[in-house]
């Protein structure tokens, strides 16, 4: 095992020390490896059952089984790869097959390359490891969950997370940027599929469309990016390309190679739902909540933490790009934060969470911790996807209700106990409560920003995010699973088919009966709290001073240069240094989080409604509880600039599409030979006289040329 | 042909005999003001009657140019143009007499249905 | 009798610099005086205006004859040019009133004026066979046969009887404008044709008669009995010692024409004929017309034939048809038996 310098000498507060020049592990051809490929095709073969079985209508569990299966053996083959490597092995790039392998010329930029290869570092594993397993465990849940949409509509479902899963991996365990471009296209459109399931109600195919298409736009960042690389470094594979960023030339070389991190950037922010396009994944909260727990919060919104991740190197040289994304990060934490506080559906306060949580991970990679970074992922997807899925317990037993403001107590509800206590722990971990895995991962990153003086006030910001992160968290737990026991069952306007004995049981006296959860997902639900217990293990070593399992993997891979936490003894305000700093603040502002919860809505809620009265009606703060609940007028502000704008420019255009170039050019050709006839008709009269003129006329035009001719010639010559 | 390039280069004595060059310009005046007054005269025995002004003038211009070139076909193409002038004069009053049966006008607008 | 080959002299062409020098802008400015005189008389309202045009365009015409004798050598013809440009200018003035007279028996007697103006201008040019076979012909043939159906096809106003023409279509000119400019455009290009023609570059008074004399002489010696009878006048023993044609030779030598007579006793003698004064137009135009143009000659008759023809099949299909109430509508009932009744058709 290496040693990693995770120790600073006292005094430097760069932050980076040593690994910044760390040197990039070179890749080596495995083909021996190449039953990797299976992880890929499982997922698409079980997709391909799932649409057959879609078509054929079949009304059984076996899609879920089928993907399941699928998504379990290509977990045990990552495990066995990972195992049989270790953490610290080399990089190996496992060749399938060719895919764009061409050349038109001798020299660095005449030939282009993008297999289907695989590129395993640890890095790669890492991402892989909690993808396929939560994929696994997730199929699990929803194979219950979706219960009532027995037939095509769940063999749809399961089609689409198969896509999902195939995209997912092909996008991490891509070995060139055109791969992991397909990946990352493929995300898109399995998670467009997934939130438009419920494809008859107007709300989830909008909120489909407006997901496709914020995500297009940073496609297009990345699509640029990726063409830029290629024209600056002549490669987009990992191994060259790599090699070129070690062998320096960054900085230097004209601003289009500056403007690389900038649009990698851009794609980062639109699938991992940063500002300015984040307003996607709220709304994608419309699909069914297995999906949400799977697709955004735990996997598929980390690509773009991925991406940033493995380009680290690039990154890091360009400092003004890590500080853009440093303070994107944190002011989307900050934003997502405010709205979060303001919302009624649970699931929308998980998914501003989510968006906040997000920031906070492109934080850490901008401030130059990609360990904190991944660490927080890593994190994030355990306990996010286990606050996710209990609040699908709770909408699945009390019949699509989330409204917090409507259920309360339920921690009484017979069934209801695992559900409730699992939510508490994760709850726990999303308020950095002392000691969970949320607050070690957080730790880090923060930690880090205090560490270099120019992201000190980024620190600040992240403090007092974690302050509201904690409060708008047990706001939620409060009054759903704490205080009297008091219910109103939805309108279950979740499921086509209606299977009405399922969502909640009515009795012949009308009353309405919750409908408990089962062992599949109690059974993960319990199974998820586990990972996300185990997973505060790497951050206490990692407090420790020791190596950790999670750091092993961020510096044997790419991102080594990142891989390291400055611990700075400087003292940065208040007299204590940046790690004293943010454990003080941290802890004291999670608390006080947690109690102005406990006493807004649990000792007496009526006080949220008079306090959020008194904050309306003062003309000072009357406007902060209005922007907070209505999402500080993001979707309003792009409406106008970006829809309307369109609809204007559209408009504009069909009508020069329909008057000048149709009307003008098109018809106007048209009509000139018509108008030309006109014009000629006249002289068809049938006057005698009318037909001489117009010979005379003839023949005098070529008596004149004769004429002419015969002068221009010199006479009788 | 020799002879033409040889005529050609020699030098020049430029003499006319006044008959000719007046005859020519009184045959492209008789030309211009038959054309004129056949594009202008709506009755259709004036208007052929225009045509004969034109043949005439043709006949003129027939006559200078053989008398400049003292060549007897000039005259002689005149005989036949009188020819020609009779026999389309016969033909073309004889239809314009039953033209004018069928409309009791002489005027040649009357006739338009030949038309687009 | 042999044709001594002979042949013109070598006509001499005109060098460039003599094309390029006659100027044209005089002759347009003269076609355009003249047509715009010519449009005032078609179109103009008052009869005063209409005089003023007439003037105008006998002026334009005036410098037309002035560019046409620029282009002669001075001294040339001297007393024949005034008849020539009188001639000109009264045909000219007789074709301008062929197309403006609203009458149309008056424009036909325009014309027969037109005719009479040519025919003089063709006895200037020496072709007086034609000069007479014009007036002959045209004025005495074909015109009358024009005024002949005038006065047929008639439609004068009941309360006019006997006066013929003066109908609006007669009166109202159609399009002038156009007309005039047309007829302008085609003057003007006729007109730089003209004015760039190689001229005739013999000495016309010295050539002139000589090249009469040639085509005399040619003719005449293919007029075998005219020259016997010519010969006789001049030395009648001569000829009628001549053993037989074969003993005749002629030749050419000056301007004369020498006739060579063997005679029996084998003497040789020499007649002088003149040959200007023994053959005229009429025989050479004949001689030309039979000699070279014989195909043209038959063909010429086939026309006239077929003139006749259609002549007669126009005229009978009308009355076999046995329309009568179109005859009698067109106050042309009973053409042969009745006189023409007041039955003139309505209008």
């Amino acid at each position: 095992m290496n040693l990693l310098p995770l120790v600073l000498a006292a005094g430097d507060d760069a932050g980076h020390g040593s690994l910044a020049n760390a040197a990039i592990p070179v890749a080596t051809a495995a083909p021996e490896l190449a039953w990797l490929g299976w992880v890929l095709a499982l997922p698409a073969i079980s997709a391909c059952l799932c649409g057959l079985l879609a078509a054929l209508r079949v009304r059984n569990k076996l899609p879920a089984v089928l993907t399941v299966l699928a998504l379990g053996t290509a977990f045990a083959l990552i495990l066995k790869v990972y195992l049989s490597r270790g953490p610290d092995a080399a990089p190996v790039i496992v060749h399938l097959w060719d895919w764009m392998n061409f050349s038109w010329g001798e020299g660095p930029w005449k030939s282009f390359q993008a297999d289907v290869s695989l590129y395993l570092d640890s890095l790669t594993l890492l991402w892989m490891l909690f993808v396929t397993g939560l994929g696994t465990l997730i199929a699990v849940f929803a194979s219950e969950y979706m219960e009532g949409e027995r037939g095509p509509g769940y063999a749809r479902f399961f089609f689409g997370v198969s896509i999902f899963l195939l995209a997912m991996s092909a996008l991490v365990m891509a070995d060139n940027l055109v791969l992991l471009y397909l990946g990352w296209e493929g995300v898109g459109l399995a998670s467009y599929l997934l939130i438009g399931f419920y494809y008859q109600k107007p709300s989830a195919v909008a909120a489909a469309k407006k997901a496709f298409i914020m995500n297009r736009v940073g496609d297009l960042g990345l699509a640029v990016g990726i063409w830029l690389i290629w024209v600056n470094y002549g490669t987009v594979e990992y191994s060259a390309l790599f090699q070129a960023f070690t062998e320096g030339g960054g900085a230097q070389g004209g601003w289009d190679r500056a403007l690389i991190p900038f649009c990698l950037m851009l794609g980062a922010f639109g699938k991992s739902a940063q500002l300015p396009l984040f307003t996607w994944l709220p709304d994608a909260m419309e699909g069914p909540t297995p999906v949400s727990a799977l697709i955004h919060a735990a996997t598929m919104v980390t690509a773009g933490v991925y991406l940033i991740a493995r380009m680290q190197p690039l990154f890091m040289l360009h400092p003004d790009a890590m500080a853009t994304v440093a303070w994107i990060g944190g002011l989307t934490a900050l934003l997502a934060a405010t709205i979060g506080m303001a919302q009624h559906d649970i699931k929308r306060v998980f998914a501003y969470s989510t968006v906040s949580q997000l920031g906070y991970m492109f934080m850490g990679l901008g401030v130059g911790t990609a360990f904190g970074a991944a660490y927080h992922v890593f994190t994030h997807a355990f306990f996010k996807a286990l606050l996710f899925l209990t609040a699908g317990a709770v909408m699945h037993g009390f019949a699509g209700q989330l409204d917090l403001r409507k259920l309360s107590g339920l921690r009484r509800v017979p069934g209801f106990g695992v559900v409730c206590w699992t939510m508490l722990l994760g709850s726990l971990a999303l308020a950095a409560f002392p000691f969970t895995s949320g607050f070690l991962s957080k730790d880090l990153i923060l930690v880090q920003a205090f560490s270099e003086p120019r992201f000190v006030a980024l620190g600040w910001l992240g403090l007092a995010t974690a302050g509201l992160t904690a409060y708008y968290t047990f706001r939620v737990w409060f009054r759903v699973c704490a205080g009297p026991v008091a219910y109103t069952p939805g309108e279950e306007a979740h499921g086509d088919h209606g299977d009405h004995a399922h969502h909640g049981h009515a009795d012949h006296a009308g009353g309405f009966h919750p409908h408990a959860p089962r062992l599949a997902i109690n059974g993960v639900l319990l199974l998820i709290a586990v990972g996300v217990l185990l997973s505060a293990v790497p951050g206490y070593m990692a407090l420790r001073g020791e190596h950790n399992w999670v750091q092993e993997m961020v510096y044997h891979s790419t991102a080594v240069r990142a891989a390291g936490v400055a611990h700075v003894t400087t003292p940065v305000a208040f007299g204590l240094d940046p790690h004293g700093l943010v454990t003080v603040f941290g802890i004291g502002l999670g608390l006080g989080g947690i109690l102005v919860a406990l006493w807004l809505h649990l000792l007496d809620r009526r006080m949220a409604d008079r306090l959020r009265t008194a904050l309306r009606s003062n003309p000072l703060t009357g406007w902060l509880p209005t922007c907070m609940e209505n999402k500080w007028y993001v979707d309003q502000i792009y409406d106008v600039a970006f829809r309307q704008a369109a609809w204007i420019t559209s408009h504009l255009l069909h009508f020069f599409d329909r008057h000048l170039i149709d009307g003008l050019l098109v018809n106007g050709f048209g009509r000139l030979p018509m108008m030309m006839g006109r014009l000629f008709q006249p002289l068809y009269n049938g006057a005698l006289q009318g037909y001489a003129t117009t010979m005379a006329g003839g023949l005098i035009l070529v008596l004149a040329w004769v004429a002419w001719r015969w002068l221009g010639a010199g006479g009788l010559a | 042909m020799n002879t033409a390039v040889e005529m050609a280069t020699a030098t020049a004595t430029a003499t006319a005999s006044p008959a000719v060059t007046v005859a020519l310009a009184f045959s492209a005046v008789l030309f211009g003001i038959g054309l004129v007054g056949f594009l202008v005269r709506r009755n259709m025995i004036l208007m052929f009657l225009c045509t004969e002004l034109m043949l005439q003038a043709a006949a003129i211009a027939f006559i200078a140019f053989g008398r400049m070139r003292m060549d007897l076909g000039g005259q002689v193409f005149v005989i036949f143009i009188l020819t020609v002038a009779a026999a389309e004069a016969a033909l073309a009053l004889g239809l314009v007499v039953l033209l004018y049966r069928r409309r009791e006008t002489l005027s040649a607008e009357s006739w338009q249905e030949l038309h687009e | 009798m042999e044709n001594t080959t002979h042949a013109f002299p070598p006509r001499a062409m005109p060098s460039s610099e003599a094309l390029a020098s006659a100027p044209l802008l005089p002759w347009y400015v003269a076609v355009a005086i003249a047509a715009a005189g010519l449009m005032t008389v078609l179109k103009a309202g008052r009869d005063s205006v209409r005089r003023g045009g007439a003037v105008v365009a006998l002026g334009g015409f005036g410098l037309l004859m002035v560019q046409a004798l620029k282009l002669t050598r001075a001294g040339s013809g001297d007393l024949t040019t005034p008849f020539l440009v009188a001639f000109a200018a009264i045909g000219t003035i007789g074709a301008v009133r062929v197309i403006t007279h609203p009458r149309p028996v008056f424009a036909a007697l325009y014309f027969i004026l037109t005719v009479l103006a040519a025919a003089a201008i063709f006895l200037v040019l020496a072709a007086e066979f034609l000069a007479f076979a014009l007036i002959i012909v045209y004025a005495g043939a074909i015109l009358i046969t024009y005024m002949f159906v005038l006065m047929l096809a008639h439609q004068s106003p009941e309360d006019e009887i006997g006066r013929i023409g003066a109908e609006d279509y007669d009166r109202v000119p159609r399009e002038p404008m156009v007309a005039v400019l047309l007829g302008f455009f085609l003057v003007a290009a006729l007109g730089s044709v003209i004015e760039r023609v190689p001229t005739l570059t013999r000495e016309a008074a010295a050539i002139g008669p000589r090249e009469a004399a040639f085509e005399r002489a040619e003719a005449l010696q293919r007029m075998p009995q005219q020259l016997l009878a010519q010969a006789r006048l001049q030395d009648a023993e001569a000829v009628a010692l001549a053993a037989d044609d074969r003993g005749r030779v002629s030749f050419m030598q000056g301007e004369t024409l020498q006739v060579r007579i063997r005679t029996n006793a084998g003497e040789i003698r020499v007649v002088t004929v003149d040959p200007a004064a023994s053959v005229d137009n009429v025989q050479l135009v004949g001689l030309d017309l039979v000699a070279r143009y014989p195909a043209s000659l038959e063909l010429a008759g086939v026309i006239l034939l077929m003139a006749m023809f259609g002549a007669v099949v126009l005229a009978r299909r009308q009355i076999e048809l046995g329309e009568d109430e179109r005859r009698k509508a067109a106050g042309m009932a009973g053409m042969v038996l009745d006189l023409p009744e007041n039955e003139r058709g309505g209008a």
